[in-house]
């Protein structure tokens, strides 16, 4: 199993990102997302990906042997807003019909409810938060009533 | 995974109709790469510039570097540019120098990203109130007097006190503290602020109770002064009982001026008590119970997306859709709908995601992906290999526990491969590095030392899994709840009773085995169990959703109790709302209404619930995924003040219907009067109804309104008119409504003389007795819940000590029922206006989309399972509470067997707790696994 990002692997092959996005799309390269933005392809699949795209074997090795990106991460992969792309997928692809995504302003305890109860529905949820970090003002609170339980 | 958190970032410019906006958002530098910054605190420590840390509202400092709090999310550090050393003057980069992973970034700059969405969620809080203003309490003047946000973060284990309570004058610990309620609030002479904040009572009440338990002498020196304390919420009552009982001291009284104590430590207080007699006391320490504000950037946010506010700030919606705002699309939750304590803004939360939801259904799915895990290792024929992580959260454990031996003894137990200590180990970051460690060392069982399986097993199942694990493979040692919180006057104590802890889960995790989650098919339909207000809109929200649904009413006709009503809390007409809602649930095609219906029966659990209705005589089976529980309430039918001996003397209900049909007749009285909490806030029923205040103010109104000459008496214990229904009770007051308060010792008498009525009361202010003539006596009855008995032995469903329905959680999940599947909504719940029970119903509908939106759905792995002792005794079946063992008629070599349904197991282990012969053992619970713990337990400490 291979660990792949987007943006890593078209520098790598010296395409664009978005052909990369597409050959997963279109199932041509058959990687599954996994989190983070990762995605995570068989390595047979992969060398057999590269041969047929005609990509150097050197490149290929390395990358295959290298067993992708899956370094130690030193953190929970927080999905990061790519500000250079414009998120415009239509819901289900239509172009009629309302977008299948929610903006939640506020990151406190109502705007994290929300927006939890959202995305285990089924919509992509932007959740916009001024400060550096949510939890909003219960996080500040010490216990909270009637129960005596602590806020965090 | 659906969801993209972006941090320091705002909207800046908003387009679009409902179903696509545009928006472009500005996403301000943290100078920090959260790729890279692992959290370590180094630029915190080596950051040289000190500034005012506005989470611990300024009681202590933080660096420029900073982390919001220990628990953050995302757990990454930020600069902050107003105060950084090297972007204010260009010298310093001390954080740059140390970071170990290089994270800190200076050229970071301001990010612009567009976005498009169907609907938006605002909400963005509220605003403390600032007292600098009152300059009577001399907040900011005098070093004794805090914000009760403040004293939050003083009691607070990770504030700036470290939990140890401090004045901040002298540093010495203060023993007489007082609390000044409505500091903000109820205000129309320094401020603007009308209303009622709604919380302050509770969370007064609350940090007396928590502050004498932390200084935890014989008798509480905590005091607090109110004007009516508005303990209104579900087993609120209780607590403010209990805390008067534990010697909590409450004055009615506005104290009018602080001044500050001698050497400017501590403060003295004057004020007049209810009877007129002046006061001066001494108190080491003054709270304000600051309200709660509109945000400040409020008026710019509606600006920007085009959405109205009303005349305190917040956003405009109406009682029939509570959190809509005036613009289609867009809604508003939280404290910036309205002043709200933390389950009502929960709940309403939920309320907002169903709107949006509902906005959006045909594009559910579009864009969002499902979870996926590396494919799981399999360990079963591998030797176990530990890795304990041993949590210091914060200060929480580590004050008392000794972390750094109990990390020291773990090394020493059999099978442990690894040992760390964490900070805080539920943090992200730590996930990740638990990930690591898992892989790096090849361990196959992990102990987590840290807090509750109950909050938290769920995350590290999930770590687990991430890296390859059975989630089951984690066991968890409470050395919090169950050790350092408990044992806190016992250092050395509690670290050997850690160590043992550790060393019970070690012994009990190596015995782990895998365990496969069950899924099961999910029947995509719901069933609504009551046809009022919260009933039907409960269905038509799962319906819009796209859910079929099932209504059950057991009358003949919808509507419930609002077919007495005559308008909401804002004066919105009941009827024509009525009318329209029950045509809605009529006609939708995804509703069937059934009418003289009772639920028989009810077998299956979340997703596949099968019950018996039994409709107009006719039984027929309905199968369901989830239930919605909205059964309403009914007014008490009171015994005292001479109620059914005269047709003058009517409960609320039976006043509105006489305001319906004969208004001219009532506005011809002379007199009337209404007395408060008949049946509620007594000791056969200690709660607070909630909405008869509001209710006696309303029709006090009304009358006002149609006959000023009448006179108008409400006899009151506490006026509850919480919220902006505050500005009811300020009209009333304003239009010569006499408020009367009366004691539970002094509750006034009726009496008859002749043809007239009479009330007696005894009027505290003027320290009179009363005598009241009445043509109309009104009593504020209770909200008494229905007989739930057949309910819970259908569901197993709890309820409350008033009988009222109980929620998973008051906070954390308040729709949810603490069965799965079951949701609750309405008066069932809690007596509620009917703004807040549309909000709830809407909630419910949400929680429930979210079982009914999946195909298939995972059950709970720790089941009952039959292994080969078993004999067929079926011992065990008649103790099962949910019927899920059933004896085999067909027997296995010659012996018979029992089967259990794992669909409908809870894993309670009754079973293999009967069990003579160890022929049934619950998942993850197993006899080996227990008999390793208490051995483990009982074995000599070694270290």
């Amino acid at each position: 199993m291979i660990e792949i990002r987007v943006g890593k692997l078209a520098r790598m092959l010296g395409v664009h990102r978005n052909t990369v996005s597409n050959w997963i799309k279109s199932g041509k390269f058959s990687a599954r997302p996994t989190v983070g933005r990762r995605y995570l392809i068989e390595r047979a699949d992969f060398i057999h990906f590269c041969r047929n795209q005609g990509i150097s074997e050197d490149i290929t090795a390395q990358f295959a042997n290298s067993g992708g990106f899956a370094k130690p991460r030193a953190h929970a992969a927080y999905p990061v807003a790519r500000d250079t792309d414009r998120h415009t997928e239509k819901g289900g692809g239509m172009t009629d019909g309302p977008i299948g995504s929610v903006m939640v302003v506020g990151g406190g305890i109502a705007g994290m409810q929300a927006t939890l109860d959202l995305a285990d529905s089924g919509y992509k949820v932007f959740l916009v938060e001024k400060s550096a970090g949510i939890g909003g003002a219960m996080a500040q609170l010490d216990k909270t009533f009637p129960t005596n339980d602590c806020a965090m | 995974m659906n969801v993209e958190l972006l941090t320091l970032s705002e909207v800046e410019e908003f387009s679009g109709n409902e179903g696509n906006f545009s928006v472009r958002i500005k996403k301000n530098p943290r100078y920090v790469d959260m790729d890279k910054c692992i959290a370590c605190g180094l630029c915190m420590q080596k950051c040289p510039r000190k500034v005012d840390d506005e989470f611990n509202m300024g009681v202590g400092k933080r660096k420029a570097a900073y982390i919001k709090y220990g628990q953050s999310v995302p757990l990454k550090y930020a600069i902050d540019a107003e105060h950084c050393i090297y972007l204010t003057r260009g010298k310093c980069r001390a954080c740059e120098k140390f970071c170990p992973t290089g994270a800190i970034n200076f050229e970071d700059r301001e990010k612009h990203l567009s976005i498009d969405v169907g609907a938006v969620i605002l909400a963005p809080g509220f605003h403390p109130f600032d007292p600098s203003g009152f300059d009577f309490y001399g907040y900011g003047r005098i070093t004794d007097v805090v914000t009760s946000l403040e004293y939050e973060r003083m009691l607070s284990a990770s504030g700036p006190c470290m939990g140890h309570l401090i004045r901040p004058s002298d540093h010495t610990e203060p023993k007489k503290i007082a609390w000044l309620q409505c500091v903000g609030s109820r205000s129309t002479n320094r401020c603007k602020n009308g209303y009622c904040s709604s919380v302050c009572c509770m969370y007064a009440i609350k940090q007396a109770v928590v502050t004498a338990e932390h200084l935890n002498e014989g008798i509480p020196q905590q005091t607090i002064f109110f004007m009516d304390i508005r303990s209104h919420g579900k087993d609120f009552e209780r607590y403010y009982e209990t805390a008067a009982a534990k010697g909590i001291r409450f004055v009615r009284a506005r104290p009018h001026t602080i001044l500050a104590g001698k050497n400017n430590m501590g403060v003295t207080m004057q004020y007049t008590a209810e009877d007129g007699r002046m006061h001066c006391e001494d108190f080491d320490l003054a709270v304000l119970s600051i309200g709660l504000e509109a945000p400040e950037d409020g008026p710019v946010l509606a600006a920007k997306f085009g959405i109205e506010l009303n005349s305190y700030g917040f956003a405009q919606t109406t009682d029939f859709e509570p959190v809509r705002s005036t613009r289609p699309g867009i809604f508003v939750t939280g404290a910036f709908q309205a002043p709200k304590d933390i389950p009502q803004a929960v709940t309403e939360a939920s309320t907002a995601a169903c709107e949006a939801a509902r906005a959006l259904m045909p594009a559910r799915g579009a864009l969002t992906h499902e979870k996926t895990y590396p494919a799981e290792q399999d360990v079963t024929s591998q030797e176990p290999v530990i890795g304990v992580f041993v949590c210091s959260c914060g200060i929480n454990i580590a004050s008392v526990v000794d972390v750094d031996a109990v990390a020291q003894y773990a090394r020493t137990l059999p099978h442990v491969g690894f040992v760390e200590n964490n900070l805080f180990t539920c943090s992200a970051d730590t996930q990740s590095l638990i990930a690591e460690k898992i892989r790096e060392h090849h361990l196959n069982r992990v102990v987590i030392a840290a807090c509750t399986p109950r909050t938290h097993e769920p995350l590290f199942q999930d770590t687990l899994r991430e890296a390859g694990l059975n989630g089951f493979l984690v066991e968890m040692a409470n050395i919090r709840n169950h050790n350092a919180w408990v044992h806190q006057a016992l250092p050395e104590a509690a670290t050997q009773k850690a160590k043992d802890q550790v060393r019970m889960a070690v012994a009990r995790v190596a015995q782990n085995d895998p365990l496969r989650q069950l899924k099961v098919d999910v029947v995509q339909k719901a069933l609504v169990i009551g046809g009022g207000v919260a009933g039907m809109n409960a269905a038509l929200a799962l319906a819009d959703q796209g859910f079929d649904c099932v209504l059950l009413e057991k009358s003949d006709r919808l509507g419930g109790n609002a077919r007495r009503l005559a308008a909401t809390d804002r004066g919105q007409k009941v009827a024509p709302m009525l009318t329209r809602l029950i045509e809605r649930t009529e006609s939708h095609a995804r509703i069937k209404v059934l009418k003289k219906a009772v639920l028989r029966s009810a077998v299956g659990s979340v997703g596949n619930f099968v019950s018996k209705i039994e409709v107009d005589g006719d039984t027929r089976a309905v199968t369901y995924g989830t239930a919605v529980v909205a059964t309403g309430a009914a007014e008490y039918q009171p015994r005292e003040y001479l109620y059914g001996q005269d047709e003058r003397i009517m409960t609320h209900l039976q006043f509105d219907d006489q305001l319906a049909q004969n208004e001219a007749a009532v506005g011809r009285a002379r007199s009337s009067v209404f007395i408060q909490c008949v049946g509620s806030r007594e000791p056969q029923r200690p709660y607070c109804s909630r909405l008869c205040c509001t209710h006696s103010v309303k029709n006090a109104l009304r009358l006002k309104t149609l006959n000023p000459e009448m006179n108008v008496y409400i006899l009151y214990r506490d006026i509850r008119t919480y919220g902006e229904r505050e500005d009811l009770y300020k009209s009333a007051r304003d239009l010569g409504v006499i408020f009367i308060r009366y004691g539970l010792d002094s509750q006034p008498v009726v009496s008859r003389k002749g043809d007239d009525l009479f009330v007696e009361v005894f009027d505290p202010v003027a320290q009179l007795p009363l005598k009241l003539y009445a043509d109309y006596l009104v009593l504020a009855a209770a909200v008494v819940p229905h007989d739930h008995q057949a309910l819970v032995e259908l569901f197993k469903c709890g309820v409350n000590a008033d009988g009222f329905l109980n929620e998973a959680h008051p906070k954390l999940r308040p729709v949810d029922m603490s069965v799965d599947g079951l949701f609750v909504a309405g008066l069932c719940h809690y007596p509620k206006p009917m703004d807040e029970s549309i909000a709830q119903a809407r909630a419910a509908a949400s929680r429930a989309g979210l079982i009914l939106a999946k195909e298939e759905m995972q059950l709970d792995a720790i089941k009952s399972y039959v292994t080969e002792n078993c004999d067929g005794c079926a011992l065990c079946v008649d103790v099962c509470p949910y019927r899920a063992i059933k004896l085999e008629q067909e027997k296995i070599d010659g012996r018979s067997h029992i089967v259990t349904d794992p669909a409908l197991c809870k894993g309670c282990g009754l079973c293999a707790a009967t069990c003579p012969k160890e022929g049934v053992y619950v998942h993850g619970f197993t006899l080996p696994q227990l008999k390793a713990q208490v051995e483990a337990l009982l074995a000599e400490a070694t270290a």
